[in-house]
């Protein structure tokens, strides 16, 4: 099983929701988050005052699959997150020891 | 002792409780209650007469009683509720006791009853009882069930006498206390989406309070005596009533569903009860949102009588004797610290006082008498037009509605009597409307009503933000009123069913305004705000607020800095008034950003100006137009979209039709041109669509200088597939017998450069070095070089202002590109030896040049290309 993280941009989440829904993801984690990369922060001038925007806004999507699937499902996010502009964001995976359903205690990638 | 036994009274318990509870749905809930109550009755009564408890004690040497406490003593019976009873002895608890409740409580244990007992003397009883205020409370409800009658009424007396008597102050200021907390804690039920029964604000817990208060300071009985001694008019007792009788209906089909106590009604349960409950689909109206809204429409009803029953009898008993103050109406005064009618009579004859009250309420920071409020609910048919277009009515309403009213919300009040549904009968609509999704936790009525309270706590102590933008946006706007009737009709539209709610509300806020004789131009403007008070919410969280058009497009419809600024305010109390999930940090930075972008772009007006979106939408239609056949228009119309707001602007409409037809030659090409002759002027256009990649302008102007092909003008755009589209003026090249042919040798430089397989720079340097001096003609200025990083939010603008001499586009271009940046926008012009160059460029990664460190080697770089003037 892997963790796959994936940061995008606010707008992207609806498309990307869909898209992994089309490919039968059932389920995911979103958060609001923000933060910083290759697209930095900047400022914008208001009559005179300066705002600083430090850590954009994006989405952070966590979705936990059976390894074989991370491939496809890791492409499916690009393709829907892509703008191709900077701050389009990343993807992240990491193994998952065990997975547990709280109600049933079904483990490993039944209770994914 | 056995259950089993169906003699024994448990199982004749069981039996007549199972029956009831088949059918109670079938009764009105007080009845079923009291049918409840009196089957313990029945039970305790059998209890005590059956042989064996005779044996366990003699009633006669150890006198003893069986008293219902609690919603039991007031035959209020719930279904899963507990059964609360006092076993009362004489003297002292004997030891024998535990046996009695062994044989009288265990039973009901048995058959799932839960049942609270205490065991206690008659001395026991009061002494507990004068140390402990929570169990003064439950003997307020004490009833007598069975044993001895005389111990019973015994306890009473000294009951009433000594506690009651000699402690009233100290239990009511108890009750007062406890009371507060409890609604702190559990909230308000008459707006939760998932209210609690009991507990909440409206729930029946403030009907216990009224009661024990009724019962400890005015010597009432029962709750029939609120009508009876004159504490609520027929038709408030019948209303209050009728709502607990729901309430209580609610609470037993809750309990019997969830099959335990439970008071708090969740979502899980809601569909269920309102289904058993015959709620049916309305107007677009689910059952459950019906049926909630029913259910908020009586616990409010609850709280409002609720807190006149408080004001008029305050449990405390104290009367601050603040200084009277007088009101601007002789017909309304000022006592005890509440403003009443001094006559109601003279509603009749002036029934703008019903306003007028109001507006004297928020000028003096008074509340209404309870008195009032009945009169204005009774009265309130009064109101009506013309009356309610009267400008001293609009005016007092405006001032209730400005009113900065951070503790004190008149506004509620007005709401609370349904004097504001009689002034904007629309409301009506929305009062107790449900909204069921993730976001709204209040009923549509109550969240307009807090997104007003909200933006006038801008900028004051308690601001809900700590932004200075919006504190300071609100401090400074002109035009609070319009915002203020903005905020309260905003959401006017959720009563009318439609596929658009702000656009429905803006057609009523037309309607209601006009019936208020407002100027057209402020009921443009309020208009305005309903119909796009989600435009930059939905905006900044549905779009790419880092891509220009974006903000174009927010600002060409918005229009003005002051529309946008009130959206912007109007948007944040909005959400802040939604719930939680509606507002958070993260949200409030995406909505400032657009914001500021939105802003920065109507600074810089030339893209949003009332003329340029009516061109941009003229030369749109006349492409379309031109286009012959349909497969040409639908091919037209497909590009249409993608062409950049700048592009529009300074594009004439039949050079777009050439424009679209050289982008659809390029097919998978790099680049294709086109080549006309001015007659006039003889010189050459060039436009040439190519992909766009970094240091395209570069390849063009080196290509064209390498070929003796002088640069006048050149005009770049870039559109939103990524197709650069760039317009030179040129002279033609020296020879012009064989100008096509050198045509044909520019094209393959420009196509070996793309490539890579041509070194522009090196071939220029062999050909002709850029001059080390040059000499200015007229003026002697220095080159001038700026890098602004201000005038937009997406661009960083270079503007270099040198002389002409050959290659001078392609040396700036390539220090441009050798920096790291990319051009989207660009106008070169030469006047005489002048050049003046505007290039609105981003890095390659798409991001502002915003640090002052690389706008200061940009700076150097150009200028080390650029030749000494002499």
């Amino acid at each position: 099983m892997k963790k796959i993280e994936a940061i995008i941009k606010p707008f992207k989440l609806d498309d990307v929701k869909e898209a992994l829904t089309d490919i039968g993801i059932q389920g995911m984690t979103v958060s609001e988050v923000k933060g910083y990369g290759r697209q930095k922060g900047h400022k914008e001038i208001y009559r005179g005052a300066e705002y600083v925007v430090d850590f954009i806004p994006k989405i952070k999507i966590e979705i936990v699959v059976d390894t074989s699937r991370v491939e496809e499902v890791a492409a499916k996010i690009c393709e829907a997150a892509n703008t191709g502009k900077i701050g389009d964001g990343k993807i992240f995976v990491l193994s998952v020891d065990q997975a547990i359903r709280v109600r049933t205690g079904e483990t490993g990638s039944d209770a994914i | 002792m056995t259950n089993h036994d169906i003699h024994h009274p448990a199982a004749r318990l069981e039996a007549a409780r199972n029956t009831l509870l088949a059918e109670f749905t079938h009764m009105p809930a007080d009845e079923f209650m009291r049918r409840h109550s009196r089957l313990f009755d029945a039970y305790f009564r059998q209890c005590c007469d059956e042989d064996r408890v005779r044996a366990v004690l003699d009633i006669h040497r150890n006198p003893y009683a069986v008293a219902a406490l609690g919603g039991y003593g007031r035959r209020e019976q719930n279904v899963h509720s507990d059964v609360d009873v006092l076993l009362l002895f004489d003297a002292a608890v004997p030891r024998r006791a535990e046996t009695l409740v062994q044989e009288i409580i265990y039973p009901l244990w048995d058959i799932g009853i839960d049942v609270g007992h205490a065991t206690r003397s008659l001395t026991q009883c009061l002494t507990m009882a004068w140390q402990r205020m929570d169990l003064v409370i439950p003997l307020l409800d004490a009833r007598f069930v069975s044993g001895d009658p005389a111990l019973f009424s015994r306890l009473m007396e000294i009951f009433h006498k000594r506690l009651l008597g000699e402690r009233r102050r100290e239990i009511l200021a108890w009750l007062a206390e406890t009371n507060a907390r409890r609604h702190l804690r559990f909230g308000d039920s008459s707006y939760r989406l998932e209210p609690n029964l009991k507990e909440g604000l409206g729930g029946l817990r403030d009907y216990h309070t009224m009661l024990w208060i009724g019962k400890i300071k005015l010597g009432l009985q029962q709750a029939r005596d609120f009508e009876y001694a004159g504490h609520l008019s027929h038709d408030e007792y019948r209303l209050f009533r009728r709502a607990l009788v729901f309430i209580w209906d609610v609470r037993n089909r809750l309990h019997r569903r969830c099959g335990r106590k439970c008071d708090q009604l969740y979502f899980q349960s809601q569909i269920n009860v309102a289904r058993s409950m015959d709620f049916r689909p309305l107007g677009g109206r689910k059952p459950v949102e019906r049926f909630l809204a029913h259910l908020h429409a009586q616990m409010d009803f609850i709280k409002q009588q609720h807190f006149m029953f408080l004001q008029q009898y305050d449990p405390r008993g104290k009367k601050t004797a603040r200084r009277a103050r007088r009101t601007r109406f002789d017909e309304i005064v000022v006592a005890a610290d509440a403003l009443r009618f001094d006559v109601a009579e003279s509603i009749m004859k002036h029934p703008a006082l019903l306003m007028h009250i109001f507006g004297e309420s928020a000028r003096l920071k008074i509340p209404l008498h309870p008195e009032a409020k009945r009169i204005i609910r009774e009265f309130g048919h009064l109101m009506k037009t013309p009356l309610i277009a009267d400008p001293a009515v609009v005016k007092a309403f405006e001032a209730v509605l400005k009113e900065p009213a951070p503790t004190f919300n008149v506004l509620r009040e007005m709401l609370n009597t349904g004097f504001l549904q009689r002034l904007v009968p629309e409301f009506r609509e929305i009062v107790h409307r449900i909204q069921y999704n993730a976001y709204h936790i209040y009923p549509v009525d109550k969240h307009v009503l807090r997104t007003v309270q909200t933006l006038k706590k801008l900028g004051t102590a308690i601001s809900p933000v700590s932004c200075p933008l919006a504190n300071g946006l609100w401090k400074n706007l002109k035009q609070r009123r319009q915002l203020l009737w903005a905020a309260l009709l905003h959401d006017i539209g959720k009563g009318f069913p439609s596929a658009s709610h702000a656009a429905t509300g803006a057609d009523i806020t037309r309607t209601v305004l006009k019936r208020f004789h407002y100027p057209e131009k402020d009921i443009d403007l309020i208009a305005f705000l309903v119909r796009n008070h989600l435009m930059l919410i939905k905006t900044a969280t549905r779009r790419d607020i880092h891509e220009e058009e974006t903000a174009i497009h927010c600002a060409r419809r918005i229009k003005n800095r002051q529309r946008l600024n009130m959206l912007y305010l109007l948007t944040i109390a909005d959400s802040l008034s939604t719930g939680p999930k509606a507002w958070n940090e993260w949200t409030a930075a995406l909505l400032r950003d657009l914001f500021l972008k939105v802003a920065n772009i109507m600074q810089h007006g030339e893209l949003v100006s009332h003329r340029a979106v009516r061109h941009t939408e003229n030369k749109k239609k006349a492409v379309l137009n031109a286009a012959a056949t349909a497969a040409e228009k639908k091919r037209v119309g497909a590009i249409l979209p993608l062409l950049s707001p700048r592009y529009l602007i300074s594009t004439d409409a039949p050079d777009i039709t050439t424009d679209i037809d050289l982008y659809h030659q390029l097919g998978t090409g790099s680049f294709v041109w086109k080549i006309t002759r001015d007659t006039a002027t003889g010189t050459r256009t060039v436009k040439i669509c190519a992909r766009d990649q970094p240091g395209l302008f570069a390849k063009i102007a080196g290509t064209f200088t390498l070929n003796h092909l002088n640069i006048l003008s050149a005009q770049i755009f870039t559109w939103r597939n990524n197709i650069a589209l760039d317009i030179f003026d040129v002279h033609p090249p020296p020879d012009v017998i064989f100008e096509k042919e050198k045509w044909e040798t520019a094209r393959r430089h420009l196509a070996a450069a793309l490539d890579g397989a041509l070194d522009l720079g090196a071939a220029l340097r062999n050909k002709m070095p850029s001059p080390a001096r040059i000499k200015p003609i007229a003026s002697k200025n220095p080159h001038r070089i700026m890098v602004d990083n201000h005038s937009s939010s997406f661009f960083s603008i270079v503007e270099v202002f040198t002389y002409d001499f050959p290659g001078v586009l392609f040396s700036i271009t390539s220090a441009l590109f050798e920096a790291g940046l990319d051009i989207w926008v660009a106008k070169i012009s030469t006047r005489i030896d002048q050049v003046v160059d505007v290039f609105y460029v981003r890095d390659f990664d798409g991001q502002k040049m915003d640090d002052e460190k690389s706008a200061a080697a940009l700076q150097a770089a150009i200028l080390a290309r650029l030749p000494d003037i002499e």
